[in-house]
């Protein structure tokens, strides 16, 4: 029983840091449609950028993550800018191929920066844990699964309660109607790219207290990204929690009750499964506007 | 963005505007990453080509990487030297991304295009599985680096040579011979398995299974994680659950790091701990923390303090070029190239035939000591067993390369 507790326990807070890293995912989905495969990229980016202020300053490397947020604010804005609303004219299919190339590219140049190294940030909890009578929670676990529970909160009180965030829904709804109600929706498109792109801030620095990356360590993460947010629904938030909670837990008892060689195949066959038995994801409704989404 | 933007047929120019992109996308993506030397074919009169395809972007960019340094290190010093045959050597190298058909393709090319004058091998018994077997098609003396798993060698071919002193086969006998000479007392009476999906560690792990057993430790854990495994924090509990005395971890690259974190976390301290090829890692110690390397084991194809003829120079030499110490995959391309040296100065000339009859025929001196090999490939060397000791990696074993005379056998609790 302490056994089956502790691998969900386990499972829970990794399919925490999941749901952080996909947030901004689904929200770059769920209002532009674009499909941006540089994503992952960027969380790897932010680690380095985590991994880095970290060696130098010995700043805690969560705490660093807000500020990369800023950082990766403005990385987000200038790929739009640069790469993404130029593409998007010419073909927004078009997006899909351009940001995989910015995500090659972007391994290319950190392994350029950084090398190939394996790295990864130990503060001093990156290796205790909390021991409550028999099961054990791990700090870092703990510590960015709250922080993703802060970061998904702040997204939803950005989008329910400020004007930008009602531009930004109203965006999603119905973009022409949205112009026409005097919404700048190329700004408002810029800002919910560089907001996604803002996530993976936070993102990254998790994934550099928890895990060990290398430039191309975003092709592990792209798999289980995509099998978050398609789980869940695309572009809805409630299903990025609940698509990633199914994800974490769903491996863990995988590696525990079955195979740990299963573990990683986990998502794919999550991802078929939707797919074949609710096209539109665990949360998100059927509309009847979906019929009309490119 | 008006929806019938959206709703435009594919039309040609729309497929050739995608078509471009990814071809774009592709191409910088070679040019970023992979140095190749020069286009023009390799005549008797320039430089000597020797061609290679190593993983230097994707999972094991790290390994290879140093391995490469090692190679272009070695290049370097022949070059010094007057070349080969009188000829300055030049390094065709090629990125597979650690992808088996990617490093197939490139070494057909380099021989059946680029007509390289030799080769030198690729990293990883992944690899070398599948490339092994062009080589022996094309008839091109072949001397791996990397990549003793039995597999390989298991089909008796005539070009293929290894440059680590023993193959998987032999990994285990040190650290085996080390637990068998353990008082039975003291003797770990339960062992977990758990190891990367790899043909070293798979067969490695069956041998450390079978010979455990004879010395009566029991199997209480057996578990092989995939490649992409990055959650090992199940993994570890479910080993605390089986609570092993002894755990053999068979790691490829940075996973090994991976499960000690892990182990760290779900607070688990085997009594001891044997890992493969993570603790060479540069950043193992910082990875998972100074002190708590105290007393794990990992076998070692490589030492920079073995006595063997060359090796201090190598070091100093390495050390004074790229700021660190050579690393054992660094260590390995650098007794590969001397081996591939060896018979090419031997035989007086390009014929590969003659080279890979010279070479089972002959002792090689490298700096992971002398070499022979049997029919198949396998050198008849054997490795070392380092241990940790006050943050230090020490050879433990065998007594002539010993650096220190005792073993710790208790591991001390995570840190």
């Amino acid at each position: 029983m302490t056994f089956l507790l502790q691998t969900l326990i386990l499972g829970a807070l990794v399919g925490g840091v999941y749901a952080l890293m996909s947030s901004g995912f689904t929200l770059t989905f769920g209002v532009m449609r674009i499909i941006n495969l540089a994503h992952p990229a960027m969380l790897v980016l932010s680690a380095y950028l985590t991994w880095w202020l970290w060696r130098r300053t010995g700043v805690d490397p969560l705490l660093a993550g807000v500020g990369i947020c800023v950082i990766m604010y403005g990385v987000g804005w200038l790929l739009y800018r640069a790469v993404i609303s130029r593409v998007q004219r010419i073909d927004p299919e078009l997006t899909l191929v351009a940001s995989f190339g910015v995500a090659v590219a972007a391994g290319g140049i950190m392994a350029f920066i950084w090398g190939t190294e394996v790295r990864t940030a130990t503060p001093s909890y990156f290796n205790t844990s909390y021991e409550v009578g028999s099961l054990l929670i791990p700090r870092a676990q703990l510590f960015a699964c709250a922080g993703a529970l802060l970061l998904l909160g702040a997204l939803y009180a950005l989008l329910h309660g400020t004007f930008l965030g009602r531009g930004i829904r109203a965006c999603a709804t119905n973009r022409d109607g949205a112009a026409l109600v005097g919404i700048d929706v190329d700004r408002m498109m810029a800002q919910t790219f560089a907001i996604g792109a803002a996530t993976t801030g936070f993102g990254g620095a998790a994934l550099s207290v928890l895990y060990q990356f290398v430039p191309d360590s975003h092709f592990v993460w792209i798999g289980r990204v995509l099998c978050v947010v398609i789980l869940g629904g695309l572009g809805s938030f409630a299903g990025v929690g609940l698509g990633a909670l199914v994800l974490g837990i769903g491996e863990a008892l995988t590696a525990s009750y079955f195979d740990v060689r299963w573990a990683t195949a986990v998502p794919y066959v999550l991802i078929i499964a939707i797919l074949v038995i609710r096209p539109q994801g665990l949360i998100r409704r059927r509309l009847r506007t979906d019929g009309a989404l490119p | 963005m008006s929806p019938s933007a959206v709703f435009r047929p594919i039309t040609r120019r729309r497929a050739l505007a995608a078509l471009t992109g990814v071809l774009t996308t592709a191409a910088l993506a070679a040019c970023g990453l992979s140095s190749s030397a020069t286009e023009e074919p390799a005549d008797s009169d320039g430089p000597l080509v020797i061609g290679m395809s190593l993983p230097l972007t994707g999972p094991v960019a790290d390994r290879s990487k140093p391995g490469l340094e090692g190679y272009q290190y070695w290049a370097e010093e022949v070059n010094a030297k007057g070349g080969l045959l009188g000829r300055q050597v030049e390094l065709k190298v090629l990125d597979d991304g650690f992808d088996q058909e990617t490093a197939v393709s490139g070494y057909n090319k380099l021989i059946s295009q680029d007509k390289v004058d030799l080769l030198l091998g690729t990293f990883s018994s992944v690899l070398n599985l599948s490339v092994a077997p062009i080589a022996e098609r094309y008839k091109y003396l072949y001397v791996e680096p990397s990549g003793g798993a039995d597999e390989i060698f298991a089909r008796n071919f005539h070009y293929l040579f290894f440059a680590q002193p023993a193959t998987s086969e032999a990994l285990p006998n040190e650290f085996l011979d080390q637990v068998a000479k353990m008082p039975a007392a003291d003797r770990p009476k339960t062992v977990a398995l758990v190891q990367q999906e790899d043909p070293v560690t798979k067969q490695t792990a069956a041998i450390f299974k079978e010979k455990l057993a004879a010395l009566g430790v029991k199997t209480v854990h057996d578990s092989t994680y995939a490649p992409d495994t990055s959650n090992f924090d199940t993994i570890a509990n479910s080993i605390k659950q089986a609570a092993p005395e002894l755990v053999v971890s068979g790691a490829v690259a940075g996973d090994g790091i991976a499960l000690i974190r892990a182990f760290q976390k779900v607070k688990f301290t085997p009594k001891m701990l044997y890992q493969s090829n993570s603790p060479t890692d540069p950043t193992f110690a910082s990875s998972i923390g100074a002190a708590n390397t105290e007393a794990i084991f990992t076998p070692l194809a490589y030492s920079a303090a073995a006595p063997y003829a060359g090796n201090s120079e190598f070091v100093a030499g390495y050390t004074k070029k790229f700021g660190a110490a050579p690393s054992e995959d660094a260590a390995n391309s650098y007794s590969a190239g001397q081996i591939l040296a060896a018979a090419v100065t031997a035989v007086g000339k390009l014929d590969q035939p003659a080279m890979a009859d010279w070479l089972h025929k002959n002792t090689v001196n490298t700096i992971v000591g002398p070499l022979s090999w049997d029919a198949a490939g396998r050198s008849q060397g054997s490795l070392l067993l380092g241990q940790f000791q006050a943050g230090k990696l020490e050879i433990v074993s065998p007594a002539a390369a010993a650096t220190v005379q005792k073993l710790v056998y208790s591991k001390p609790g995570w840190n």
